[in-house]
């Protein structure tokens, strides 16, 4: 029973990265029609930027998690504005930029930092425990920032103007520009918006997890996952989905092992894809 | 549907299927030019990428970008070498056939699933197969070696002959890309005017009678057996069948070199990948940087270059090619070539 409840533990914990990851990888699809390859880069580059801060400059952690994320934002919106804001309504145009841009990313990594994953720790060490369970401080401290963050977005875009915008601008481009909404300052603050997330879970996850330079690979598949479970461009959905995949992965390890977890959730997807295309929570498919 | 006189029609195939496979027919010359280890593995590598990027090519007809190259290529390359290292097969029409004809199978329940999906639906789904493929492959260890791979592929015998050396082994690499090109042209060609209309439109052919799902369908299993092509291609020069040879990254480089080249025509196919495989190589004197290099060459090339290398060439020589005929003429040539980002 204990270990029942400590792995649901762990897979919320992972659900909350996953759901911050897809967030930002359904808002780009959501609002721009752009499926961001570069989504695992923005991810890594948050890690090393917060390493380099906290390990090297020596700022204080939450600090750096800041500037990880600050920087993040400030590359997407500079990407969106200059590249892909030119070829944003070719959508083999986009897939090719931003592939490229990923490459570009961890090349860049690889050489500024070299390839050895190097010695980042979460600050906080120590572990919780309530009878057989554990949980480690900094999973908790993640856990908790990962909500605040979702909770967040849920009220930027549900309960600002920008976030009704933005919304609009998913639904129906052509209305919502005639009706007055400025895509040439939407879409890049909803890409900065996106990648400032992907930064922010790096920034966090990685001292826990793992860092280095091709960590951003697997970060992609996941987004991928967790996007067409919930639904392509639906916010509720990611969320939703970000916890199940959370949830089936981290049971399927403990009790399977191996990449059997990661199959199933693959199998799944493929299945869900199949009987219905619009993913869980989706509407309808949209043409991109 | 009125047929027209013989000399009005159009030719089966047009130029560039036939600069296409002339170009392919001349690889055959390399191995007597040259035993330049380093040209003949450029030349191996060079063919096989475009067999592979051609799984791309075909879908590309219909509007549809598939990221499932690798999985096909696996499934190929796998079957060849379970045919040859546990059954003794070695005999190169044998192998390729059963290359061809499993991937092929393979894709016609898959094709089934996934091809009543769209856009960004259908790049979605054929990362995932690539991916679960991967995942199989290391899962299903006595039947694919698991993360060993297989090991220990005999030489592959034409006639009876055995081809154990490097400028062998590009001769089998010829031979199955130009049957790959070959059967890649004819499906294109034969059926040019239903791939054109689901691209354009597919909702629309289908009320005009259209049965999208036979060609869809069709295509996908062709494209699935060429990629088997290239896969047993790869595995005969590795002599390995391992997971790493068919990682799903891979997939984006099979479809870099099919937009980067050109996605318009299948000349395009085989430039991209001879451009951009050669790229690698001169990337590759830079070490680390050559990932990025080769990211950046890809984005400036979508940039600057909508229609690939081919729309950059046909721009060029209908620029300066046609110097006399009407100035107007050129400027709408111009203008619709590069116009549409």
């Amino acid at each position: 029973m204990e270990g029942l409840i400590a792995t649901g533990l762990i897979g919320i914990s992972l659900g909350s990265q996953y759901a911050l990851l897809a967030l930002g990888f359904t808002l780009i699809f959501g609002i721009l029609g752009v499926v961001n390859f570069a989504h695992g880069g923005f991810y890594v580059m948050g890690g090393y930027v917060a390493y380099f801060c906290a390990a090297i400059i020596g700022l204080p952690y939450p600090l750096a998690v800041l500037v990880a994320v600050a920087s993040t934002a400030a590359l997407g919106w500079l990407f969106e504005v200059f590249i892909l804001e030119r070829v944003i309504n070719d959508h083999q145009a986009t897939l090719m930029v931003t592939m490229g841009f990923y490459l570009v990313i961890a090349t860049a990594i690889l050489v500024i930092f070299g390839a050895e994953s190097p010695q980042f720790d979460f600050p906080l060490q120590g572990v919780w425990r309530a009878g057989a369970i554990y949980i480690p401080y900094a999973n908790m401290v993640v856990l908790g920032v990962c909500l605040a963050a979702i909770v967040g977005v849920y009220w930027l875009v549900y309960r600002t103007n920008v976030g009704r915008s933005m919304r609009a601008m998913a639904e129906d481009r052509p209305v919502a520009s005639a009706l007055g909404m400025r895509t040439k300052m939407l879409f890049p603050f909803a890409f900065s918006l996106a990648t400032g997330l992907a930064g922010l879970t790096g920034a966090l996850v990685t001292p826990i997890l793992a860092l280095a330079p091709h960590v951003g690979d697997p970060v992609l598949a996941f987004s991928f996952l967790t996007v067409i479970l919930g639904g392509l461009g639906s916010v509720s959905g990611a969320t939703l989905a970000a916890f199940l995949v959370g949830l089936i992965e981290a049971y399927a390890a403990v009790y399977f092992g191996g990449s059997k977890g990661a199959l199933i959730l693959f199998v799944l997807v493929l299945v869900i894809l199949v009987l219905r295309p619009q993913g869980l929570l989706g509407k309808e498919a949209r043409r991109a | 549907m009125k047929e027209l006189p013989a000399s009005e029609r159009a030719p089966f195939f047009g130029t560039y299927e036939k600069v296409t496979l002339g170009l392919l027919l001349l690889a055959f010359a390399v191995p007597f030019l040259t035993r330049n280890p380093q040209i003949l593995s450029q030349s191996n590598l060079i063919l096989i990428a475009a067999t592979a990027a051609l799984g791309v090519y075909i879908m590309l007809r219909m509007d549809l970008m598939s990221f499932a190259v690798p999985a096909f290529m696996a499934v190929g390359g796998y079957t060849v070498a379970m045919l040859g290292i546990r059954s003794g097969v070695t005999d190169v029409f044998a192998l390729a056939a059963a290359a061809f004809l499993v991937s092929a199978l393979c894709a016609v329940p898959l094709g089934w699933m996934i091809l009543r999906l769209k856009g960004v639906y259908f790049v979605l789904v054929t990362f995932v197969l690539t991916e679960i493929c991967q995942l199989l492959l290391f899962e299903a260890g006595p039947l694919t070696g698991g993360s060993n791979g297989l090991v220990g592929m005999p030489s592959v015998t034409v006639f009876g002959y055995e081809m154990y050396d490097n400028s062998h082994v590009l001769m089998i690499t010829a031979g199955l890309a130009f049957v790959g090109f070959l059967i890649a042209a004819v499906l294109t060609r034969a059926l040019r005017y239903e791939f054109a209309a689901i691209e354009k439109n597919d909702v629309l052919a289908e009320s005009l009678g259209l049965a999208c799902w036979k060609y869809k369908a069709l295509a996908f299993s062709v494209a699935a057996g060429v990629s088997g092509l290239a896969g047993f291609a790869l595995v005969n020069m590795l002599l390995t069948a391992h997971p790493t040879s068919f990682s799903p990254l891979s997939s984006v480089n099979y479809i870099t070199y099919a937009i980067v080249g050109g996605k318009g025509s299948i000349l395009g196919t085989l430039i991209g990948a001879a451009i951009l495989v050669s790229a690698t190589e001169f990337f590759a004197l830079r070490g680390e940087l050559s990932p990025g290099l080769y990211g950046l060459l890809i984005i400036v090339m979508t940039l600057v270059a909508p229609g690939g290398i081919m729309g950059l060439a046909e721009n060029f020589f209908r620029r300066f090619g046609k110097r006399d005929s009407k100035a107007l003429e050129t400027k709408v040539a111009v203008q619709s070539g590069s116009g549409h980002s």
